[in-house]
């Protein structure tokens, strides 16, 4: 990242929450801004898969090397673990793994649910923004999947789109009978606010906790649910395929307390193992979760899935630059969505801030490469997100509708009231991921992915408040369908699709010194966590 | 790894779960465990204080408290340990089985039997990391008031460290999520949403009726 612009005193000393701003510049071709500054975009960034199901494909350069790897398991591994029958498994505990678990349990299935750390630790529980759903009288479902298809770049699924979307509704009555609460206008109306990049007054919320507020209620529903068994710090590091290694039966977990390893045989295998953010793409920093390191792809992968839009991530644009121990922590979009401007170095608008979130993440970057940005070191530069502007024009906004906020900058020397709050685009979301079917299912037989590990929903770029919606559509969607597989064929479960993947990499010559998926990043490994 | 780059020269001596340690000025209390290598830390989530995994207990000389370590810095001479995730609940309903809200009183009662004998000793609020009036939430749940009491537990991250701290076995975490969870399915019936849901029904049965018809 080339840094320059106004250092980080001069511009604080510069800025009046009441300064005079002039008119927005013309919007350039948002086209030509996102292939010019965009990420996904930047020159190196992408490599064409060699093995697997999306051989000559393209994908993101960090990623392909978790894809093609080493396995940890062989198949004389396999003798003498611990094994345990369960009719359906899910591999995840966040939005996506709990709402798949639920609808699978009052089905009447026996679940297990292996999460890597402890139940609902996951993105979900960081969503702060809302959920979309298209409620008000002078918004359609249609509208909703035109937003979702647009802001996607029509690269998504118009299919899933449209189930998903017509699947709102119902979720949100879903999630309040399960006791969740939304903000609701005085006369008990839902409240609804607008997103980036969408057409109607769509998210629905609860103050910026929404994800928090999800999560809790999901969790203890999980936690009580009598046909609910949960395994935490159990992360899958394989999964088992039937004697052709065509399907899925099962998955090797492994114990994060003493490495020991376990089988899990079942029916359905359901993913939820959510995004990679921690993989830190491109040298970015995350607002992801410490778990997020692409997990779920690397299994689905060398099982033979097809994915799908390797080479399209979500930067956020409103990352935390400082505080130091919350950088690339989000500033969520709610925060522009009641009305809050960018501004750069010079004080000035550079882009309509309810633009699609790669667009203006693009405008960011074009700034701060530019000269244009405020900068506290040689690493770190950004814009200036102008909440005491917004605080000024409603007094006790912040406090009232952002708690989230206001409480986790509440003793680093930072008041967004009354000092703008640095930003810049911070690694989000992968848009991409597991090719699903309408039910969550993958090209696999026996396995189904949900939620962030899915892909084909939401194209190259997803607007704000589809992903929750999208953890609860089709994790319940996956839910029911898991429990739907009653015969796991033959009896023997195997890692023989291990064998077709190492053939492929040795044809292919590429080395298999690395071992993968990776569990942890590196910094936060401590001692080797698995063998 | 968010450490400032002229902290490195400075160090912080403490100790992390009984291991001596230097780290860096500024970092929190996970940020310096990483650094230092330190095994077992796998009880860290979110790391911006709203999963509420990363619980410690602190010690500065005689004093003793709580919190959560990504939200935590690093003092000189601070005795941290990592706390084991909290064991399983002793509570159990479930809301589905919950028809009428009349006798709901009577249903807080019988699953939460502890949370009228507070004695006030402060013990969950001095504990929670989010600073919420926890005690007065549990006396508003006990005398069925709910949509307060679960609005004082807005901000709560369930790190379940007041379970922890609870003389009478409370769990006022989870009794704070239960005043949530009733208020919510008791009592949302937002108009729009209804109206909307309504919409939906009767598209998808004049739907099914016009495939039957074209059958």
């Amino acid at each position: 990242m080339t840094v320059g612009g106004v250092p980080l005193a001069a511009a604080l000393a510069e800025y009046r929450p009441d300064a005079e701003i002039g008119p927005l510049p013309t919007p350039v071709d948002s086209d030509a801004l996102l292939s010019t500054y965009h990420p996904d975009y930047l020159r190196g960034s992408v490599v064409t898969l060699a093995v697997g199901a999306n051989a000559g494909g393209s994908c993101q350069r960090d990623l392909a090397e978790l894809l093609q790897a080493e396995a940890f398991i062989d198949e004389a591994d396999l003798a003498g673990i611990p094994v345990t029958d369960v009719d359906v498994l899910v591999v995840g505990g966040g939005g996506a793994g709990c709402a798949a678990a639920l609808t699978a349990a009052e089905a009447g299935a026996r679940v297990l649910l292996a999460t890597k750390l402890r139940l609902g630790d996951s993105n979900t529980v960081m969503a702060e923004g809302g959920i979309q759903a298209a409620i008000e009288p002078e918004d359609s479902i249609q509208k909703h999947i035109q937003d979702t298809l647009r802001g996607g770049h029509h690269a998504g699924d118009p299919e899933l789109v449209a189930r998903m979307a017509e699947d709102g509704p119902d979720v949100l009555r879903w999630l309040i009978d399960l006791g969740m609460q939304f903000e609701l206008t005085p006369n008990g109306d839902l409240r609804t606010r607008r997103g980036g990049g969408t057409s109607a007054s769509r998210l629905v919320f609860c103050r910026d906790y929404t994800g928090l507020e999800m999560m809790r209620v999901l969790r203890e529903s999980v936690t009580l649910h009598h046909n609910i068994e949960v395994w935490e710090q159990s992360p899958a590091v394989e999964l088992l395929s039937n004697e052709c290694g065509l399907a899925c039966v099962g998955a090797v977990l492994a114990s994060l307390v003493d490495g020991g390893l376990r089988i899990v045989r079942t029916r359905s295998v359901v993913l939820a193992t959510g995004g990679l953010g921690r993989l830190h793409l491109n040298g970015f920093a995350t607002s992801n979760h410490l778990g997020a390191t692409g997990d779920g792809l690397v299994l689905a992968y060398r099982i033979g899935a097809r994915l799908c839009e390797l080479d399209s991530f979500q930067y956020h644009p409103t990352g935390l630059v400082f505080p130091s121990h919350l950088a690339g922590k989000l500033v969520t979009e709610g925060v522009r969505a009641a009305g809050a401007l960018l501004l750069n170095g010079l004080g000035s608008r550079f882009v309509d801030e309810l633009q699609p979130r790669d667009v203006v993440c693009a405008a960011i970057l074009r700034e701060c490469q530019e000269g244009r940005g405020i900068h506290i070191d040689d690493r770190r530069v950004g814009v200036w997100l102008d909440t005491p502007r917004l605080e000024q024009a409603e007094p006790g906004l912040l406090e009232r509708q952002f708690p989230n906020l206001m409480s986790r900058t509440r003793g680093s020397g930072v008041d967004p009231r009354v000092q703008p709050l640095l930003v810049h685009p911070t690694l989000h979301y992968q848009n991409g991921g597991v090719v699903i079917d309408l039910d969550g299912a993958s090209s696999v037989p026996g396995l189904f992915a949900v939620g962030e590990v899915a892909g084909g929903i939401h194209g190259r770029n997803r607007i704000m408040g589809n992903a929750l919606l999208e953890i609860i559509s089709f994790g319940r969607r996956a839910g029911r369908a898991a429990t739907t597989t009653h015969d796991r064929g033959p009896k023997k479960v195997t890692v023989e699709h291990l064998n077709h993947m190492r053939r492929a990499l040795t044809l292919a010559g590429l080395p298999m010194t690395r071992r993968t998926p990776m569990i942890l990043p590196a910094y936060a490994r401590g001692t080797p966590c698995t063998r | 790894m968010a450490a400032d780059q002229k902290g490195d020269h400075e160090r912080v001596p403490l100790t992390i779960n009984g291991q001596a340690i230097d780290a860096k000025v500024g970092v929190t209390l996970v940020e310096a465990a990483w650094d230092a290598r330190l095994p077992g830390i796998t009880g860290v989530g979110c790391l911006e204080g709203v999963c509420g995994s990363c619980r410690v207990m602190l010690r500065r000389g005689k004093e003793i408290t709580l919190g959560l370590a990504c939200q935590t810095f690093v003092e000189t001479g601070l005795e941290v340990i990592f706390l084991p995730p909290s064991s399983a609940p002793r509570h159990h309903y479930s809301i589905s089985d919950f028809r009428d809200s009349w006798d709901i009183h009577a249903r807080f009662h019988a699953i939460f039997p502890e949370a009228s004998r507070c004695r006030h000793c402060h013990g969950c609020v001095t504990s929670c990391p989010k600073k919420i009036a926890v005690e007065d939430g549990v006396a508003l749940a006990a005398a069925g008031r709910y949509r307060e009491a679960g609005e004082v537990f807005l901000e709560c991250v369930m790190c379940e460290l007041c379970d922890g701290a609870c003389p009478e076995l409370i769990a006022p975490a989870h009794v704070g999520l239960f005043c949530r969870r009733v208020t919510a399915h008791f009592h949302l019936r937002p108009p729009n949403l209804v109206t909307r849901l309504e919409e939906l029904r009767r598209k998808r049965l004049a739907g099914s009726k016009g495939e039957s018809e074209r059958e």
